[in-house]
């Protein structure tokens, strides 16, 4: 008997010793004795001024957005991100799974997958959180496409670096279904739209209370990325995205909705802390609705300098078209400036000249974002 | 026909060859040099970061993904200097390279670790890693851990060259141990000498050399120094009679000016990583250079 106890002592000893030998664990498996995922929280207070009389959200400060997530693994490659968000939206705050997926991160060489509600891999910003963007506010080639939040559907993606390129060259595929959005409608009226031909036709049109455009219903993604380390330090980046879908108010419009996009951005690092960061989206919507087809363009271009560890300073071009009938053109130039505590805490000041259809605006940002916890998201 | 055969011949030597060499991706230049020296020419070596940057951040990026995507083995410094290498392999999907998986090694496994926090951890103690200090490779005798634990990864990757890589690992060990014995005899003039460092990096080589730290240009790891700090290190400085203050290159000057500045101290910038300067290529070169410059610095103390 003292001989087994004595064996099962030296076994577990070892078993100890090997436990010690292996090293940190990585992100998501710091598993504590009570087996807890990683925990964090966020927050993103916002104030926001405006000389647009008619914005109902000027001149406030506030919580914009509380997040929290829960990250582990659930099993060997295989890994758990839940994260869930109170946002503002129109004044209220409204609770959502921001993010729920199961991502497979060794299907087969080169392949992994991610089930769940997850956000787009879309061109370079519509998955980042909110935290995470460089600036204050998206492009808005991206909320008049989009919406105002990020593009997030519920389904699955494949994604696979191919073998065979000397570089890094990640194709993937996603089908998702979409919420549409929900909206009372106010009114009718005609509008022109324009055709697949150049010409315009006079169509009855309906006036939402809510005034996002966004794909919603069955929809497919797919995109394509390639890296290339240009020079020492110095990093290329291309990709093109596409979408196929229905628009978020189709049983009234009965619009299919496609929308194609290409990004470039180049980063340099000069030194341990400078960077510099030119990154372009350019995006196309069509929407073929009975009466006709539209054609929408936008695009941004968003040049980034990090001066050291702790300053990065930006400056944003948009173009963007709106998604509705009713064509109408808005151009920004936005500068913005921010100051990072930690990883996950900064604060920043944005200013923004907006030209909408010939209006315009200015607004300002001040923003301080905060983060508890280990939190942890996919490269980006 | 005989050219075609002689051109696939000489492709299945190429391929032949290119197969038979271990390909190791590093996160730091000096594990990438401890795994040249243990490996030899059964490897090939590469560094995700290189020498004169800041191990805590660097940004994981796409081309990094695809040198892990071909690699047999990753090398990190673990403790949590290095996470980004964690988005880094999940994005690679190389089954080899995950966690626990036959070419994953984490150098810092098993070295003894300094600055361990107790208890409550938060960001109020500014950057602070939860494992311990990461900074264990500024200790030259921890090296033998790092190289030991790379040494048995290459062992699980090509067990038949075994023999070979046991051989490199005690010809490292070797001239370790001729070169520690040279920068003891060296540093031992300055033991109990006080310096301010500007990061909590040094404190294995102030143990391991008898250096006494006395304080740090930052006033908590990760966070900027502000006035009331810096007055308050010239004022221990000076009663203190601190006329050293070691900083790695990377780091800005103006705090450590600052305070060379108002008690006449030297700022010693040292390279802590290989390639980190001009004159520091391998990871001796590290010890070699710093130990050199507090030489210069300090004098007959």
């Amino acid at each position: 008997m003292r001989k087994i106890i004595a064996i099962a002592l030296v076994f577990g000893a070892c078993g100890l010793a090997a436990a010690q030998e292996a090293g940190t664990p990585p992100q998501g498996m710091r598993g504590t004795a009570a087996n807890l995922p990683d925990i964090s929280a966020l927050a993103n207070i916002t104030g926001y001024l405006s000389d647009d009389k008619n914005d109902s959200a000027r001149n406030e400060l506030g919580v914009n957005e509380v997040e929290t997530a829960f990250q582990g693994y659930i099993y060997p490659e295989m890994r758990a991100d839940i994260i869930l968000a109170i946002h503002k939206h129109d004044g209220e705050y409204e609770s959502e799974i921001c993010e729920a997926k199961a991502s497979f991160l060794n299907l087969a060489p080169g392949l992994s997958g991610e089930l769940g509600k997850i956000h787009l891999d879309f061109g370079r910003i519509n998955k980042l959180h909110t935290h995470h963007l460089p600036m204050v506010d998206k492009p808005a080639v991206l909320t008049n496409f989009f919406g105002d939040h990020e593009l997030a559907g519920q389904g699955g993606t494949l994604k696979y670096l191919l073998p065979f390129m000397p570089f890094y060259t990640q194709l993937q595929a996603g089908a998702w279904t979409m919420a549409a959005h929900e909206h009372g409608v106010t009114a009718d009226y005609p509008e022109d739209v324009l055709t697949i031909t150049g010409s315009t036709v006079s169509v009855p049109s309906l006036v939402h209370a809510d005034e996002d455009f966004s794909p919603a219903g069955k929809t497919y993604t797919a995109r394509l990325n390639s890296s290339f380390e240009v020079a020492d330090k110095t990093e290329l980046e291309l990709g093109v995205s596409g979408l196929k879908g229905r628009g978020a108010h189709y049983e009234e419009h009965k619009d299919n909705v496609e929308v194609t996009g290409a990004d470039l951005t180049l980063r340099l690092w000069p030194s341990a802390y400078k960077r510099f960061t030119f990154q372009n989206e350019w995006m196309h919507l069509k929407r073929v609705v009975p009466a006709g087809t539209l054609h929408r363009d936008g695009f941004y271009s968003f040049l980034n300098y990090r001066a050291d560890k702790y300053w990065d300073f930006g400056a944003r071009f948009d173009y963007a078209e709106g998604a509705w009938p009713t064509i109408s053109y808005e151009r920004a130039l936005s500068a913005m400036v921010t100051r990072h505590l930690t990883e996950t805490s900064y604060w920043r000041l944005q200013y923004k000249h907006r030209n909408l259809d010939g209006e315009n605006v200015n607004e300002g940002w001040v923003q301080v974002s905060f983060g508890i916890g280990p939190h942890s998201h996919e490269l980006e | 026909m005989k050219i075609i055969i002689l051109t696939a011949a000489a492709l299945a030597c190429w391929a032949g060859a290119a197969r038979a060499e271990i390909k190791v991706v590093t996160a730091s230049s000096d594990l990438k040099y401890i795994c040249e020296r243990v490996g030899g020419a059964e490897v090939k070596a590469e560094s995700l970061a290189s020498g004169d940057q800041d191990l805590h951040m660097v940004e994981p990026r796409p081309s990094l993904v695809y040198k892990l995507k071909k690699a047999d083995l990753v090398v990190r410094v673990g403790l949590d200097l290095d996470m980004w290498v964690d988005s880094l392999i999940n994005a690679a999907r190389n089954k080899r390279l995950f966690y626990g998986k036959e070419g994953y090694v984490d150098a810092s496994a098993g070295v003894p670790l300094l600055e361990k926090p107790e208890g409550k951890v938060d960001a109020s103690m500014g950057d602070i890693h939860i494992y311990g200090n990461p900074h264990y490779w500024l200790d030259p005798a921890n090296s033998k851990i790092m190289a030991a634990n790379i040494l048995a990864g290459f062992k699980r990757a090509a067990p038949d060259k075994a023999g070979v890589f046991e051989a490199n690992y005690a010809a490292f060990v070797r001239e370790l141990d001729e070169k520690m014995a040279g920068w003891q005899a060296r540093m031992a003039r300055y033991k109990g000498l006080k310096v301010i460092t500007y990061h909590s990096s040094w404190p294995y080589f102030a143990r391991r050399f008898g250096l006494d730290v006395a304080g740090h240009v930052e006033p908590k790891p990760g966070i900027p120094p502000t006035a009331a700090h810096l007055d308050g290190l010239v004022k221990k400085m000076k009663a203190e009679n601190i006329k050293v203050i070691l900083t790695e290159s990377y780091y800005p000057r103006r705090g450590p000016d600052f305070l060379a500045g108002k008690t006449g101290a030297v700022v010693v910038p040292a390279a802590v990583s290989a390639g980190g300067a001009r004159d520091v290529k391998t990871y001796f070169d590290v010890f070699d250079r710093v130990i050199e410059d507090l030489e210069k610095s300090a004098g007959n103390k």
